[in-house]
C-alpha cells in the first residue's frame, strides 16, 4: 500500500521519496503537499470524469522562477512529471486537477507579482498567480485609465492561465491570446527563453512589438507543456470616454440567422468593435433559474416550452449583447447604424434605460463588456445544480446558416442525452466560439456518464462535418488532438521530444505525450 | 493645499466610496478577512449565485471544510490561494456575521 494517494505512471514509489524529500530542500515542507487532507482542493472538479483517473501525487508551490529551474532538475532526475496551473480556476475544462494520474500540479499561484503596468503604452507584465482582481485592483488603486478583460471567472482567474489557455472575454480585446505581447517561458532543462523582442539583452520593445526576429515561438507555449510560461505581457485598452452597452432580442429560434448576419459585418468593419455575445433562452434563463422551478418534465426541455418560457419570462429566443465604444459623437453616430442594422433584421434594441437598473442579465453583460468584476454568470450552475458542468466548443464562421447548422447538430445529440442545449456564441472577428454549457448533476454517476457520452459523440459529429472545438477539458485531450490530424500531432511530438525528451512537463496536456 | 491636489483628493475619494468595502488591494496578500470574503466569496454569495452563508451562524469548521473541499458548484480553494490564517479568518467573518440584504 503507497503511502501516496496516486504516484507518477512509471516512477517507483522509492524514487518519489526521493524526489519528494528534494521538493521539500527547495521549497521548505510546509509547501510540499501530498496528504489525501492537503491536496482535497485539487481534487474537485466539475468535469464528468472519475476523479480517481486525474488525482495528482502531490502538489508543490514555488515562490519563484529560480525555484521552479531547481524542482524541473529534480523531475528529470527522477522522471516525475509535473503540472503547471496558474490560479486553478479553469472550471468546466478540469480545474486544478491534471490530465493523467501521479502528475505533481506544479501550483504557480504564489509567482504573483505585477511586474509592471504601463499607462502611456497600455500593457501589463504579470506573473501566473496574478488574478485579474489583483490588476483591477492595481490599476484602480493608481487611477489608471485603462481596463481590463476578463473571462466569467474573473476576479479569481488569472489573466496570464487564461491567456495561455486562449481563453475570451468580452470588450475589445476579447480574443487573450491575440492582445498578449511577449512570454517568458522556463523550459524543460530549465533555460530561460523570453519571446519576440524579450530575446534581446535590454530590449524595451517586449510588450510592444510581438515578432521580434525569425520563426515567432509565442503560439507554441499556448494550450500547451512545451514549457512553463512564468511571465506574460498583456496589452490594456485604454478606457474610452463613453460606452454603451445594449441588447437585441429575437423572438424565434431560426432568428440565429439573421442576428449572425446583422452582427457579423458590424463587428468586422470594427462599429461593434468588441466580443459580444449571442445566448439562447434557455442560457439567459438558467444564468437566473432552477430548472425544477420552471420544469418538472423527463429529458431535454421541448422548443415549444423554451418558447413559452423565453416568452413569460421576457427574453428573446437569441439575445445579442454587445457594446459601442468611444466617444459621446462617434457613439451617437454608430448608434444610427446598429439600430438601424438590427431593426431592419427584426430584432428589438434594448439599452440599459429600456431594461432598467435591475435586470440582472443586462446588469453583469454591461459589467463584463467593460472589464469589470463579476461571477453573476455561474448562475447557470444552478440551472441543474449537483456541480456538473463541462463546455463543449466548437469554433464557428460568423456566417447565419452556419450557427444555424451547428445548433441543429447540438441539439440532436443533447436531446438524445436528455441534456438541454443551454447555447451562447461568442461574436470573435470572423468566427464564433460556440460555447454549450454541458450541465448535469454530478452527484448521480448515470447523469455523469450520460454528459461524458454526450461530449464525445458531440466531438464525432462535429468532426464528421470538419468542425473542431478551440479548447477542451483534461478528460477529452488525446481523442481531441486525434480529430485535429496525424500531421499536426506528429509535429507536436517532434517538438515536444526536442524541448522536453523526458516528458515531465504535463504529459497529456493537448493530447501530447512524451 | 491647492485647487488642483484638492480635485485630486476629491476623485481619489469618490473612487474609494465607489469601491465600497473592497477595499483595493494589489499586493497578492490578503489585507483583512472582509477582502476575502468581498474578493473571493461574495461574488458569488452576494450575487444569487451561492446561498447566502452570513447570518446562520455556520460553524468556521464546516465553512473551513467546504473552502477545501468545494461542495458541487462551490469551487474549492487551495492554500496557495487562501492560507489556513486566512481561512480562519474568513471562516469566522462569515460564522458571526449578520446577514446582509441579497444583491440582484
Amino acid at each position: 500500500m503507497s503511502k501516496y494517494i496516486a504516484l507518477p505512471k512509471g516512477v517507483a514509489e522509492a524514487d518519489f521519496d526521493k524526489a519528494i524529500a528534494e521538493f521539500k530542500k527547495i521549497l521548505g515542507a510546509g509547501n510540499v503537499l501530498h496528504t489525501r487532507e492537503r491536496l482535497a482542493p485539487y481534487l474537485k472538479i466539475m468535469i464528468p470524469a472519475p476523479i480517481e483517473e486525474h488525482t495528482p501525487s502531490a502538489a508543490i508551490m514555488p515562490e519563484s522562477v529560480e525555484q521552479i529551474q531547481r524542482i524541473l532538475r529534480v523531475c528529470n532526475r527522477y522522471k516525475t512529471p509535473v503540472w503547471p496551473i496558474s490560479t486553478g480556476k479553469n472550471f468546466g475544462y478540469g480545474s486544478a486537477a491534471p490530465a493523467t494520474r501521479g502528475q505533481i500540479v506544479l501550483d504557480l499561484k504564489r509567482l504573483n507579482r505585477i511586474i509592471e503596468v504601463d499607462p502611456d503604452l497600455c500593457f501589463a507584465v504579470v506573473e501566473p498567480g496574478v488574478t485579474y482582481q489583483q490588476l483591477y485592483d492595481y490599476i484602480k488603486e493608481r487611477n489608471l485609465p485603462l481596463w481590463l478583460d476578463p473571462p466569467i471567472p474573473g476576479p479569481v482567474a488569472s489573466p496570464l492561465g487564461n491567456t495561455v489557455e486562449r481563453g475570451v472575454g468580452y470588450t475589445p480585446y476579447g480574443e487573450h491570446f491575440l492582445f498578449s505581447c511577449g512570454m517568458e517561458v522556463v523550459l524543460a532543462n530549465g533555460d530561460i527563453l523570453r519571446t519576440g523582442m524579450g530575446s534581446m539583452p535590454n530590449s524595451n520593445t517586449w510588450q510592444v512589438f510581438k515578432w521580434g526576429y525569425g520563426p515567432s515561438l509565442d503560439g507554441i507555449f499556448t494550450q500547451s507543456n512545451f514549457g512553463i510560461v512564468t511571465k506574460l505581457g498583456i496589452w490594456l485598452m485604454p478606457a474610452p470616454p463613453a460606452y454603451k452597452p445594449f441588447v437585441v432580442r429575437y423572438p424565434d429560434q431560426a432568428d440565429i440567422v439573421k442576428a449572425i448576419e446583422t452582427v457579423r459585418p458590424l463587428r468586422i468593419a470594427q462599429v461593434i468593435p468588441n466580443a459580444g455575445t449571442v445566448s439562447n433562452a434557455l442560457w439567459e434563463l438558467a444564468v437566473v433559474n432552477r430548472r425544477a422551478d420552471l420544469y418538472t418534465g423527463a429529458g431535454a426541455i421541448p422548443e415549444a416550452t423554451v418558447a413559452k418560457l423565453a416568452k413569460a419570462h421576457g427574453v428573446g429566443s437569441w439575445n445579442v449583447y454587445t457594446a459601442l465604444y468611444g466617444t459621446e459623437e462617434t457613439i451617437a453616430e454608430h448608434w444610427k447604424i446598429v439600430t438601424a442594422a438590427f431593426k431592419a433584421s427584426g430584432g428589438t434594441v434594448l439599452t440599459q434605460e429600456d431594461v432598467g437598473p435591475d435586470d440582472p442579465l443586462f446588469n453583469y453583460r454591461r459589467d463584463v463588456m467593460r472589464g469589470e468584476m463579476t461571477m453573476r454568470e455561474f448562475g447557470l450552475y444552478n440551472w441543474r445544480g449537483g456541480g456538473g458542468s463541462m463546455w463543449f466548443a466548437p469554433v464557428s464562421q460568423a456566417r447565419g446558416s452556419e450557427t444555424m447548422k451547428q445548433m441543429g447538430l447540438a441539439k440532436k445529440v443533447l436531446n438524445k442525452y436528455g441534456i438541454d442545449y443551454v447555447g451562447l456564441f461568442v461574436i470573435g472577428w470572423r468566427d464564433m466560439h460556440h460555447i454549450i454549457d454541458i450541465l448535469y448533476d454530478r452527484t448521480l454517476p448515470a447523469e455523469m456518464e450520460k454528459a461524458r457520452s454526450c461530449y464525445d459523440e458531440l466531438l464525432d459529429d462535429f468532426a464528421r462535418e470538419g468542425y473542431g472545438v478551440y479548447r477542451t477539458n483534461i478528460d477529452f485531450m488525446d481523442k481531441v488532438a486525434k480529430l485535429y490530424g496525424p500531421v499536426k500531432a506528429s509535429v507536436n511530438h517532434k517538438i515536444k521530444k526536442a524541448l522536453d525528451p523526458n516528458g515531465i512537463l504535463a504529459p497529456g496536456k493537448s493530447g501530447i505525450h512524451r | 493645499m491647492n485647487s488642483l491636489n484638492l480635485i485630486r483628493l476629491l476623485a481619489a475619494v469618490a473612487a474609494l466610496v465607489a469601491a465600497g468595502q473592497a477595499s483595493a488591494d494589489s499586493t497578492g496578500k490578503w489585507q483583512s478577512s472582509q477582502e476575502v470574503y468581498n474578493k473571493v466569496c461574495g461574488y458569488c454569495h452576494e450575487a444569487n449565485v451561492g446561498p447566502v452563508i452570513t447570518g446562520r451562524n455556520l460553524m468556521p469548521e464546516y465553512i473551513s471544510a467546504i473552502v477545501r473541499n468545494g461542495n458541487r458548484a462551490m469551487p474549492a480553494f487551495r492554500e496557495s490561494e487562501i492560507n489556513d490564517a486566512a481561512l480562519a479568518g474568513v471562516a469566522k467573518l462569515v460564522s458571526t456575521s449578520p446577514a446582509a440584504a441579497a444583491k440582484k
